[in-house]
This record gives structure tokens, C-alpha cells and sequence, in this order.
């Protein structure tokens, strides 16, 4: 959350094309499709917005890439308005900076939903408008009244399975459990995911969590840090710690698990047993230079199913739409977050909750891992 | 045209520069910390209260000031044979403090990764010369930032001592040793205290430097290492309290700029120019 994963899927579509594996051609080719049946999908009149194109601001480098292809050029080839890739990340700092100077110079932004609805609240973002967009292509629970859900992402259990492959760790329970499963522990720095874990490997079940009992999940963590060898703050940094063995269990990024048990030849694994999903959103800034229908079409048009199997190809992402989970080719379903089956196994995390008492949290756990 | 006239023309621009990129946004950082989120002091009784960054802040002056220590004294050595030894190993002295020098600080951040981790070059020896049995802990905590930060920072020690110990006039040694002194009393009592304004300059600069330190302890402080440009990052950003972040900037500044008028006064007396 908080752009950090955003930012790491730069990073894996690097990896991913750097490999030439699945690849630009593969990519390409996708693409090419999505253009071609393009005049299928949102037909209609090219509408001039007020400054005739957008500025969508993702996490950078390749990802904005990937949107280009995936939802840039197709928005272009159906209303002629051009979507400018802007890498410089939306954090929840920067974004309330554009919007409150008044002249915004970014349009839609790939930000974290209780950031969007923070900032929405205090009159800085576009409500997303849900005559445009389609509530009807949003998963069950998903979709904000300033953030549309546009994909998910996943904090789940990654191991060793050379160590632990007879009897795989089965939740967090396991992952607290350092006499069952010997090794050193990685988590995430920056507490998102990591207080649910916590609290699900103390006991606490699934559907008792929220609102989150921090001074319990805190009470765990202090006596559990001893344990955890890194605090990772960058995908690349829990990748490497389980691919060179200085960690044994790390709780990761779903997008990140799939190249790590790549990478590993399938040394490392993971479950998506008590992971927690997490979501990813497009958000409009208020008086935004595009102007805010131009926006609203766009994320409408970025609901399209086969445009969103794009993104879960280039950078593991999860479709915000369950209509893309069967567009999915069934090998590649099980690295899908939202796939129905690995989803029941999960926790989706509470968008409120965040809204209300991230700041705070975090504070409370970065003095605890660092003490 | 006088001399002084002169210098205003060339250091004009430079000043005027200054002023405009650096000077001026901070004077609006001052003034979020005094008007955000409402006109007043909180957000400095907030900082100066909040455990956080009093843990942040003391953090950092610990790791600061020991990195400083270990600059100073390694830097001192290796300026003292850089200076003061035959052509050829002055050379060899050259190519190892500026080669290291030119290397981007995230190389180098991980290159230590590589050599301490658990399963890093220097484990891996120990345990293969059945020197120990478990792997030593020597990065992803503090003791792996203080190592990053003393390799990173030792040649901005290295500069301001050698030259120092440059300019140090060579007849002052002569006559200590026409007085009789042995070779350990003259570098503790003549070339010590001579080269003294290089090694509080070293110092200086070693701890300024240091207090903004931001990718070198994220690496290899295995995330445990906040250190305080991290916690304004951290404000201004992820969790955004604008205020409270400017009035840890000015904090920050505010005591550097005090620490650098006491020690300059030290090298300077009077205050000089």
C-alpha cells in the first residue's frame, strides 16, 4: 500500500521483460488485440475534453508502460483523447500538493482508495461518477465514493519450501511459529497487511479483525521482531531475502511471489491461505485540467475485462472487474489474488480502517521495529 | 576596481542563487511549520513530545556522532600516509579514497549487502575457516549502517585533514625535534594539535552530511533504522502531516546551524573570515 506496491510493479515488469520470457511480444500482441477490437468496445463520439488529453500518474519507469499499451492507447483509438503517462507517483503527499495549488497538473492517479477517500473528504478529489463508470464492474465491497477499484494486490506467505515443502506453513499462525518452522522472518516496513497477520497468527479470526486490536497485534510484534531479519521496504528487497535464504518465510506481495517462486525453480513457494488482498484504485483530482467526464471515461473504459488480463500479465496484478477472472487461462489463474478460489482463503483489508488510523498505526509500529 | 568589489561580482551570482533555490523555499518550510495545520507553535510542542521523533532524533545523533568518530579517526590515518609518504604510495593512498568516491551510494549500499549479509563473501569465509558456526549479524541493523555511512563518508574526512596537514609548516617539526622531542611527543603535541582546525572541519562536515543520510541505512538497516530524513520523508509523503514534517526540518536545521557557529568560531577564534 501507500504506492510502495505500486512502485514495485515497474520493477517486475522490468524483471519480466529483462527475462523475455512472457515478454514484449507477448505484450505486444495483446495489445494488438485490444486495439484492433477496440471499435467493440466503448464506441461513441471522440469528446473533446477541456485540454484535450489526460495525465494519468502511476509509479513509473515500465508500468507506465503498461498502461500506455493497456489503457492509454485503446482510450485514444476509441474518444481521440490522448492519456499522457506520468511516472512520478501519486503518493498521498503529493497528490493533496497538486490539488491544493489549485491548477492541477495531473488528471487520474493509481492511488491507494483510503489515501483517495482521505483527500476526497477534505475536497481535494473528484467523487467518482457512477452514471460513467460501473459499479456493476467493481467486485462485491470494492469502490469508494472518490476511488474506483481498479485492480488488487495481495500480502501473502511466501517459504522455503526445500525446508518446508513436507509441511507447508498454513497460515500465520505457522509464520509467527519459529520452533515448527526454524528461519528468520521477513515482513513488510510499512505496516499495511502486517497488523492482520499479526493478529490472525495470535488468534484472532478472519472476520474478528476489524476495527484491529493494535495494542495486541504491537504486544505480538515485540516479542515476535527478534525473528525477522529485514523489514522490507521494496519488493526487490523481500525477493532478494528469500531468494539467497537469509529468510525462510516472508510475507510479500503477491505480485512478487510469482517471480520468486519462478526465480527459485520453485524452491520458494507461497499460500494464499489468511493472505490479505488488498486494493488498488484510479482516483480523479478536483478540477482536474482534463476535466473530470474526460477522467470518468477513462476509468470507465479500464474496466474493460480484456484490457485489465493485460496488467495481471505484464505485472500480476489482480482484474478490479470479476469479469476478467475467466479470461485468465486456468494455469495462470492460481497467481490471480481475486481468483474465487484463492480469494475465499483470504482477508480483504478494510479501506475504512486505513482511512481512519494509518497514520497513527504506522507511527506506533515504526517505533516498535526500530526500538 | 577594489579587491572587495571584485569578490561581491563572483560570489554575487552564487549568493543570488542560493537565496533563490535554497534560502527561499525554506523560509516557507518555516512558515508551514508555524501555519499548518493552524497558525501557532504546536506542531513544534507536537515534534518535541511525539516519542517517534524524539526516538528518530536521538537515533540520529547517535549514529551520526559515531560515524563521525570513526570518519575522523580513519581518515586521519589515511590521510596522514596519504600526505606524508613516498610518491608511489601516495598514489596507491589516491586511488583508494577517490575510486570508492565516484561510486554511486546505492552500489555501494548493496555491495555491502553482498560482502556481511548471512550468506554474504565474509560469512561464508568465517564459517568455511571454522571460525564460527552461525552466521555474524553485521548488516540489516545498526551496526550495517554505521559501517555504509563510515565508508561513505571517510573521504569528506580525508579532504579538509590532508590539506591541513599540507599547509602544516614542515620547520615547526624540525624544531621540535632540534628541541629533543621523540617521534610520539611530536605528533601528539606539535602535529596533532596543528592540524586541529582540519580535524574539527572533518568532523563538521562528516556529521552535517551525515544527520540527511536517507538510502544508505533504508538498505542496510534491514528497515530498522529510521533515521530523521526518513521521518520527514515519511510526513511529507506516506502518511502527510506537513506541518509536523516542516517543524522537524526546522528543528534539524536550526540545531545543525547552531553546532556549525560554535565549531566555526573554534577553527576561526574571533570569528574571522
Amino acid at each position: 500500500m501507500n504506492g510502495k506496491h505500486q512502485e514495485d510493479c515497474l520493477a517486475i515488469l522490468a524483471e519480466r521483460a529483462r527475462r523475455g520470457a512472457l515478454s514484449r511480444r507477448r505484450f505486444t500482441q495483446l495489445a494488438a488485440v485490444l486495439l484492433g477490437s477496440s471499435a467493440l468496445g466503448l464506441r461513441g463520439l471522440p469528446v473533446l475534453a477541456d485540454s484535450g488529453e489526460l495525465v494519468f500518474v502511476n509509479w513509473g519507469g515500465d508500468a507506465s508502460k503498461a498502461y500506455d499499451s493497456a489503457f492509454g492507447q485503446p482510450f485514444k483509438a476509441d474518444t481521440g483523447i490522448a492519456v499522457k503517462q506520468d511516472g512520478s507517483g501519486p503518493t498521498e503527499g503529493a497528490i493533496a500538493a497538486q490539488a491544493e495549488s489549485g491548477k492541477p497538473a495531473w488528471d487520474i492517479v493509481d492511488a491507494d482508495p483510503f489515501s483517495a477517500e482521505k483527500l476526497g473528504k477534505r475536497g481535494l478529489m473528484e467523487p467518482i461518477d457512477y452514471d460513467i463508470v460501473d459499479r456493476g464492474k467493481m467486485r462485491d465491497g470494492f469502490g469508494w465514493d472518490y476511488a474506483a477499484s481498479s485492480y488488487f494486490y495481495s500480502y501473502i506467505i511466501a517459504y522455503d519450501a526445500t525446508k518446508f515443502g513436507d509441511n507447508p506453513p498454513s497460515g500465520m499462525a505457522d509464520f509467527l511459529d519459529v520452533e515448527t518452522y526454524p528461519g528468520k522472518r521477513a515482513m513488510y516496513k510499512w505496516g499495511s497487511g502486517m497488523w492482520e497477520a499479526l493478529l490472525m497468527g495470535d488468534g484472532v479470526a478472519a472476520e474478528d479483525l476489524y476495527p484491529l486490536d493494535l495494542e495486541r497485534a504491537h504486544a505480538k510484534l515485540s516479542s515476535f521482531k527478534e525473528h525477522v531479519i529485514s523489514f522490507w521496504g521494496g519488493g526487490a528487497e523481500s525477493q532478494s531475502l528469500l531468494l539467497n535464504g537469509e529468510a525462510s518465510m516472508a510475507l510479500v506481495w503477491s505480485t512478487r511471489a510469482k517471480l520468486i517462486e519462478e526465480d527459485s525453480g520453485g524452491d520458494v513457494r507461497f499460500t494464499w491461505n489468511q493472505g490479505m488482498v488488498a486494493p488498488g484504485s484510479m482516483a480523479v483530482l478536483k478540477g482536474n485540467p482534463g476535466g473530470a467526464y474526460a477522467a470518468m471515461r477513462f476509468i470507465a473504459a479500464a474496466q474493460d475485462p480484456a484490457r485489465q488480463v493485460v496488467m495481471f500479465e505484464m505485472l500480476g496484478q489482480g482484474p478490479g472487474n470479476p469479469a476478467a477472472d475467466a479470461l485468465i487461462p486456468a494455469d495462470e489463474a492460481r497467481f490471480n489474488p481475486v481468483d474465487p478460489a484463492n480469494f475465499a482463503l483470504q482477508v480483504p483489508l478494510d479501506v475504512a480502517w486505513y482511512e481512519e488510523n494509518y497514520g497513527p498505526a504506522l507511527d506506533e509500529y515504526l517505533k516498535i521495529i526500530s526500538a | 576596481m577594489s579587491a572587495a568589489t571584485k569578490t561581491a561580482i563572483l560570489i554575487g551570482p552564487l549568493l543570488l542563487f542560493l537565496a533563490l533555490v535554497y534560502v527561499l523555499p525554506f523560509l516557507g518550510v518555516v512558515r508551514w511549520s508555524v501555519t499548518l495545520p493552524e497558525p501557532g507553535l504546536d506542531q513544534y510542542r507536537a515534534a518535541l513530545n511525539d516519542p517517534l521523533v524524539l526516538s528518530v532524533f536521538w537515533r540520529t545523533l547517535r549514529i551520526c556522532a559515531l560515524v563521525t568518530v570513526l570518519c575522523v579517526t580513519a581518515g586521519y590515518l589515511v590521510a596522514l600516509i596519504w600526505v606524508r609518504s613516498g610518491p608511489l604510495a601516495r598514489l596507491l593512498m589516491e586511488v583508494c579514497i577517490l575510486i570508492p568516491f565516484w561510486i554511486s551510494v546505492l552500489t555501494r549500499a548493496f555491495g555491502w549487502l553482498a560482502l556481511l549479509s548471512n550468506r554474504g563473501l565474509v560469512n561464508g569465509w568465517l564459517q568455511a575457516a571454522g571460525l564460527i558456526d552461525d552466521p555474524l549479524r553485521m548488516v540489516r541493523n545498526e551496526f550495517g549502517v554505521v559501517v555504509g555511512m563510515t565508508h561513505f563518508l571517510i573521504p569528506f574526512a580525508v579532504f579538509p585533514i590532508a590539506s591541513a596537514m599540507r599547509n602544516l609548516d614542515e620547520r615547526v617539526l624540525m624544531a621540535a625535534r632540534g628541541m629533543g622531542a621523540g617521534r610520539l611527543r611530536i605528533f601528539w603535541q606539535v602535529f596533532v594539535p596543528m592540524t586541529g582546525p582540519g580535524i574539527l572541519g572533518a568532523a563538521l562536515l562528516v556529521f552535517v552530511f551525515a544527520l540527511g543520510f536517507f538510502v544508505t541505512p533504508a538498505i542496510l538497516g534491514g528497515g530498522r533504522s529510521v533515521l530523521v530524513a526518513e521521518l520527514i520523508y515519511l510526513r511529507i509523503f506516506q502518511s502527510p502531516d506537513w506541518g509536523l514534517a516542516a517543524a522537524v526540518s526546522v528543528i534539524l536545521m536550526v540545531s545543525v546551524g547552531a553546532l556549525l557557529a560554535v565549531l566555526l568560531r573554534q577553527i576561526r577564534p574571533g570569528g574571522a573570515p
